[in-house]
């Protein structure tokens, strides 16, 4: 295949995909991947969130499809068309969100997928115990009673049993997606162990994580993902992590010149202090200002709290402890509505879970927050709500057939159009944004870039969370890096550069803010 | 890179309300196709008497699944309105059978107290499920007991009889061979059909059924909402427990065992996805016609009642299989 971007012809290739291609929709999770296992090796996938890792997994595991391209597994072409063809062929993987019955004893949950059987039919106890036993003894945790229910084991205990579920059964290759995002350093490095002891098995490992020191501590070699590609794989031995993080930047966007916002006014909107939420008991709290006109974003990973931030601000989940402050006075937000009241909107990361209501008419979204504008007494005013949903359609382009059409008839673009006019149409001062372009074609992306800079022109202040770099620099006025629920640092448009933002929220800044768990 | 060339995709034409439309008309189509076979294949069907009597036997379904609608649209199930109804009747019973008073307080007493009895426990219904997040499958099988048990202690496990004439002649008026208390019913219908489509109201009781978070993070009180739809299903149980009174004469502490299941299924006949978000008062109103024509319509043709209730049955899993392909449908 032309895509292959390292030789496929290597002897002990154990898997080989070239020319990987996959779309949800319109969207293109998966445009030309290109990747290969020694066997034998461990080899890290890395990438920004959506940048095709986790799709690329779901191929492997026969949990999606794919559109084009060839994936061979020793030779032989592999068609994985479920999850239970990808384990048979010897492919296993541990999801970073667990697959454990909780109330279910560690023995039962390691023989989930295959339970012994004795006489009649009937569970055989003894030997799933001893299989369970001889899964547990095989990556070392002796100290581990199978009897246990796996609600009393911790975090760490538990991912190391998934572990061991994984690799009961003949595997050629077992993934790791994230494995260590919740566990602390000291089971970090014996998850370590245990991945070098598999190695010495002679399994392969594909590992993927937002660590890079990990990455460099325990793989041979790296991939690296951006924008649904491969975009390199190279030797850990022949590189360093500054060169890995150069490719997962790319040049995109970086050398564009980004014209100053003169329009951020001297009157502070809103201001955030000692802010903790419930997601986040024990960091120290988050304290930040937002003038008018500004657009502030906050980067960092998944899981760094960014997103918990906009929902404590907007009442979406109940706020730990802090203060915020709406035109220099103390405000109690409780609830979305209280919010909304202050001149608040929220333009939520998950438009199909929080954003839109899919199977009701265009019109109805738009309406949603606003609806006391198009009703009098109680009655809807149809006609008025129509104008109401044109209006906002012809102010940010949507194309749209007709506003009594389902939102789930439109494309991605045009949903998140539909959501941004669902919020304009209450008028907010301040406008909170989740993602503002996930799984958006580039062309409307840049059509919703225009539509914020010109809203910000007009007075109005934004925050926007974003996990695409290149977004946030193209978009923010000032820039917040937040890793383990606290803000790492505040930079400047001067300042903004890709590496130096990665660094922050990978932890690996040059002053350190205490160890990566 | 080409992996992003622009790619609008402008699907297929789905309109929420011409879809709403079709599926209706399906509905109306299967009760023309049942009413045609019944009126050839039987001699009384199409009689005057039969219609009026048609028309009697599902007023009460009717009510109770106007409510039920409600309930079922934002994915919710209220099986507590058959004893509910019993409870409301008890109750109206007893004010109705107080002495000291004229037959006109007398009646509008017993209105007044089987409502309250209804909604109060239709409240309770929706405070509870709403507050915990609890299946309502579960809150409303416990009200299904405490309202059939409050409904025996009170009535002592007596029925009560004796009403005003006014009140029982109310039962069985007829205007132009239509039971006023269909009449009722169908003014019920409409009333419901015009608060799910033409309020705030409405709107968000679909908006809560398709994505409740959406709608909580628009600012609106998702929980009032939720109580208020299981608040008129319990007023509904409460106006069937009325007519209930006024149709038989008496009020029996073990009346409407089952009403429940048979307003649920109306529903569902009538197109009302049992995940909520989908479906239509006006379906209702079909679905309810569909259970009493097979109802008649299988008695006349001979057929055993046994036989009917296996008929009807089928009917129920047939309605929830075409809503399983109608929902495919609608998600593309």
């Amino acid at each position: 295949m032309a895509h292959a971007l390292h030789s496929p012809q290597d002897a002990d290739l154990l898997l080989d995909v070239s020319g990987l291609r996959k779309s949800f929709g319109g969207v293109h999770a998966l445009s030309g991947v290109s990747f290969s296992l020694k066997a034998g090796e461990v080899h890290a996938l890395v990438g920004e969130n959506g940048a095709g890792k986790s799709t690329l997994i779901k191929v492997l595991t026969g949990v999606h499809k794919y559109d084009a391209g060839v994936i061979t597994l020793a030779g032989q072409p592999f068609v994985p068309s479920d999850p239970q063809f990808a384990k048979a062929a010897g492919i296993q993987v541990v999801h970073q969100e667990f697959n454990l019955l909780t109330d279910l004893s560690v023995a039962e949950n390691i023989s989930i997928e295959a339970f012994p059987r004795g006489r009649f039919g009937l569970l055989d106890r003894v030997e799933m115990k001893r299989r369970a036993r001889h899964a547990l003894d095989a990556i070392g945790l002796s100290d581990v009673d199978v009897d246990m229910p796996v609600s009393r084991l911790g975090i760490a205990h538990r991912q190391l049993i998934e572990i061991a579920r994984a690799l009961q059964t003949e595997s050629r290759i077992l993934i790791l997606d994230e494995p260590t995002a919740t566990l602390t350093e000291r089971e970090t490095s014996r998850l370590f162990d245990i991945v070098a002891d598999i190695k010495a098995k002679g399994v392969t490992v594909v590992f993927v994580s937002h660590h890079l020191n990990e990455v460099f501590a325990i793989c041979d070699r790296v991939t690296v993902f951006r924008n649904g590609a491969t975009i390199a794989t190279e030797e850990i031995s022949e590189t360093s992590p500054e060169g890995v993080v150069r490719h997962m930047v790319g040049r995109t966007l970086l050398e564009q010149v980004k014209e100053p916002n003169t329009g951020i006014g001297d009157d502070v909107v809103l201001a955030v202090e000692d802010l903790r939420t419930v997601a986040n008991t024990h960091a120290g709290g988050i304290s930040f200002e937002l003038r008018r006109g500004e657009i502030l974003g906050i980067a960092g990973l998944v899981g760094a709290g960014r997103t918990e931030v906009l929902r404590a601000i907007f009442g979406a989940d109940p706020i730990q402890s802090g203060q915020i402050y709406r035109a220099g006075k103390p405000i109690a937000i409780c609830n979305p509505a209280d919010a909304i009241a202050a001149g608040i909107g929220f333009v939520t990361e998950d438009r199909k879970d929080e954003g839109l209501i899919l199977d009701m008419p265009i019109a109805t979204n738009t309406s949603l927050v606003s609806i006391k504008e198009v009703s009098s007494k109680g009655l809807m005013n149809l006609s008025k709500e129509r104008d109401m949903a044109k209006a906002g359609g012809a102010r940010l382009k949507l194309k749209c057939g007709s506003v009594a059409d389902p939102a789930s008839s439109l494309s991605g673009g045009n949903q998140q159009k539909v959501v941004l006019a669902k919020w304009l149409a209450s008028n907010p001062e301040i406008l909170l944004l989740d993602e503002p372009t996930r799984g958006v074609d580039v062309g409307a992306k840049a059509e919703i870039y225009a539509i914020l800079k010109d809203l910000a022109a007009q007075g109005m202040s934004m925050i926007v969370v974003s996990s695409e770099l290149p977004e946030l620099i193209t978009l923010t006025d000032r820039m917040l890096v937040m890793s383990e629920h606290s803000v790492q640092g505040s930079l400047l448009p001067e300042n903004y550069h890709q590496e130096a933002i990665l660094k922050l929220a990978y932890g690996q800044s040059d002053t350190p803010k205490g160890p990566t768990s | 890179m080409s992996a992003h060339e622009t790619q609008d995709v402008l699907a297929k034409p789905s309109p929420f309300s011409f879809k709403s439309i079709v599926n209706n008309a399906g509905i109306g189509l299967a009760l023309l196709v049942l009413i045609l076979f019944f009126s050839v294949t039987t001699e009384f069907f199409l009689s005057p008497n039969n219609i009026t009597n048609i028309l009697t036997q599902i007023t009460i379904n009717l009510i109770l699944a106007v409510g039920m609608t409600f309930v079922i649209l934002i994915g919710g199930i209220d099986l507590s309105v058959g004893s509910v109804m019993a409870f409301a009747a008890v109750i109206a019973g007893k004010a109705i059978t107080l002495s000291g008073l004229g037959t006109a307080e007398l009646i509008l007493l017993a209105i007044a107290a089987g409502l309250f009895a209804g909604l109060i426990c239709g409240v309770l219904n929706g405070v509870l499920s709403a507050y915990w997040a609890l299946p309502s499958f579960i809150i409303t099988l416990g009200m299904l007991n405490i309202a059939r048990g409050a409904a025996l202690q009170v009535s002592g496990a007596q029925t009560i009889y004796s009403f005003p004439y006014a009140f029982e002649e109310f039962g069985s008026m007829l205007i132009f061979g239509v039971p006023v208390v269909f009449l009722l019913a169908l003014f019920l219908v409409l009333i419901a059909w015009f608060v799910l489509n033409r309020t705030v109201f409405g709107r968000l009781i679909y908006g809560i059924g398709n994505n409740e978070e959406a709608v909580r993070l628009a600012g609106h009180p998702v929980f009032w909402y939720k109580v208020a739809a299981f608040t008129i299903c319990g007023a509904t149980a409460g106006i069937a427990a009325i007519v209930y009174m006024a149709r038989l004469s008496i009020s029996s502490p073990i009346a409407g065992i089952g009403f429940e299941l048979n307003a649920i299924a109306a529903v569902i006949i009538g197109g009302t996805s049992l995940a909520g978000g989908r479906g239509s008062v006006i379906g209702t109103l079909l679905g309810a016609f569909i259970i009493g024509v097979l109802a008649n319509g299988l008695i006349l043709i001979g057929l055993s009642d046994f036989m009917r209730q296996m008929i009807t049955g089928v009917v129920i899993i047939i309605a929830v299989i075409l809503d399983h392909y109608r929902a495919k449908l609608s998600s593309r």
